[in-house]
């Protein structure tokens, strides 16, 4: 939710960085065909020189908004490109976890929706099975993964992300 | 982690830049209404034409920029004119089974450029037209001589010999001008027809922001 709100915020900022380089443009465009014009018509004039001074500053500005953008729009991606590798890699422990927990490719599927935040009679309409099946699927699953229940079950892969903040505090935890 | 999934699932097309990057998206925009404004409300010339004619050059200016350092959809090299594979391409949607590219597909590259070419020209032909005075000139020199202070057009550039210039300017911004409403319509039905054949609205990532709805 932070993410997706922090992400509109910079996709906001993008675009008002991009209105703001196309007025500085727009400006920078008038303001030189002016001030060539007058260049062109009386030159030396200390007039034509300032104007002369402030066309270079505009089109450096331009040439600095163009680059500011330039590097916005590719941490944007950037940003992207980790949540991606993020989720990839978590769904990838994930599925070795599993498979050192010897779990089933039933208990899997159970196990990933439980992951989720499916309920128990979600999971069973989804997989077209009794509730009391997966109830038995559930508990068994919390079995091979020596956890108590479900809040442990998905700590179990959420404390890593964690870990950094309460190393200290929290005793060393044996893994099955 | 399912998007991952589905993105993976999907996989082997190319799914263009959804959204296109927001200077891609306001120069896009900005420049359809200046046509739209130029070449059809207020064909006749005038200070509003000329404020707008100017606009469009710093627009395109920006724009032709944008393709040499931008991020890399925006990039010419990510849609270099191809007339052959935009034939195929055609071909390829005329069979209603048209590829997917990152950036513009080689048709849509061919009209990206003729429309900024004919703008190019348009312009250019527009300054000669009015001797390359900015429109602050213009609009200066038009309130002085309505205050009944005539000099000012004495202070204008002299005009006399380059009249018959003018008049072949004339004559390519307006054929040019035609030329551009004729593409604009073109590449309007375009992007309908390849939105259909894709099954996705092509419409929506120029017009929008955001991925999701």
């Amino acid at each position: 939710m932070t993410e997706r709100r922090k992400k509109s915020k910079e996709r906001r900022s993008s675009v008002a960085l991009a209105s703001f380089l196309l007025l500085q443009a727009t400006a920078a465009v008038f303001f030189v065909g002016d001030a060539a014009s007058e260049l062109f018509q009386d030159p030396g004039e200390p007039h034509s020189v300032f104007e002369g001074l402030v066309s270079v500053a505009l089109i450096v500005g331009v040439a600095v908004g163009i680059w500011q953008l330039r590097v916005t729009l590719a941490r944007m991606a950037a940003q992207e490109r980790a949540l991606e590798t993020a989720r990839g890699s978590l769904a990838d422990v994930i599925d070795a976890q599993f498979a050192a927990w010897k779990l089933t490719p039933a208990e899997r599927d159970v196990g990933l929706f439980a992951l989720k935040g499916l309920d128990v009679a979600q999971i069973a309409e989804i997989r077209g099975a009794a509730a009391g099946t997966v109830r038995a699927q559930l508990t068994r699953i919390y079995a091979k993964a020596g956890v108590s229940g479900r809040a442990q079950f998905a700590a179990w892969f959420v404390e890593d992300l964690l870990q950094a903040g309460l190393e200290m505090e929290l005793p060393e935890r044996q893994r099955a | 982690m399912t998007k991952v999934q589905n993105r993976t699932r999907a996989g082997g097309t190319i799914v263009p830049p959804d959204p296109w990057d927001p200077l891609v998206r306001i120069t896009h925009w900005l420049i359809a209404l200046a046509v739209l404004c130029n070449g059809l409300l207020n064909k006749g010339g005038g200070t509003w034409h000329v404020w707008i004619g100017w606009g469009v050059l710093a627009v395109l200016a920006l724009r032709l920029a944008w393709g040499l350092v931008g991020p890399a959809e925006a990039r010419f090299s990510a849609f270099p004119p191809a007339p052959r594979a935009a034939i195929a391409h055609l071909r390829d949607l005329l069979r209603g089974r048209p590829r997917e590219h990152r950036s513009h597909n080689p048709a849509g590259a061919l009209m990206v450029y003729a429309l900024w070419g004919s703008l190019a020209v348009i312009t250019l032909t527009g300054l000669v037209m009015t001797d390359a005075q900015s429109p602050v000139t213009l609009a200066e020199q038009k309130a002085a001589v309505a205050a009944g202070d005539w000099s000012a057009l004495a202070a204008a550039p002299p005009t006399g010999n380059n009249e018959a210039i003018k008049d072949v300017a004339e004559e390519i911004h307006e054929v040019f001008a035609n030329f551009l409403l004729i593409l604009a319509g073109l590449h309007v039905a375009g992007v309908a027809i390849e939105s259909r054949a894709l099954r996705r609205n092509l419409l929506r990532p120029m017009l929008l922001g955001s991925r999701k709805p």
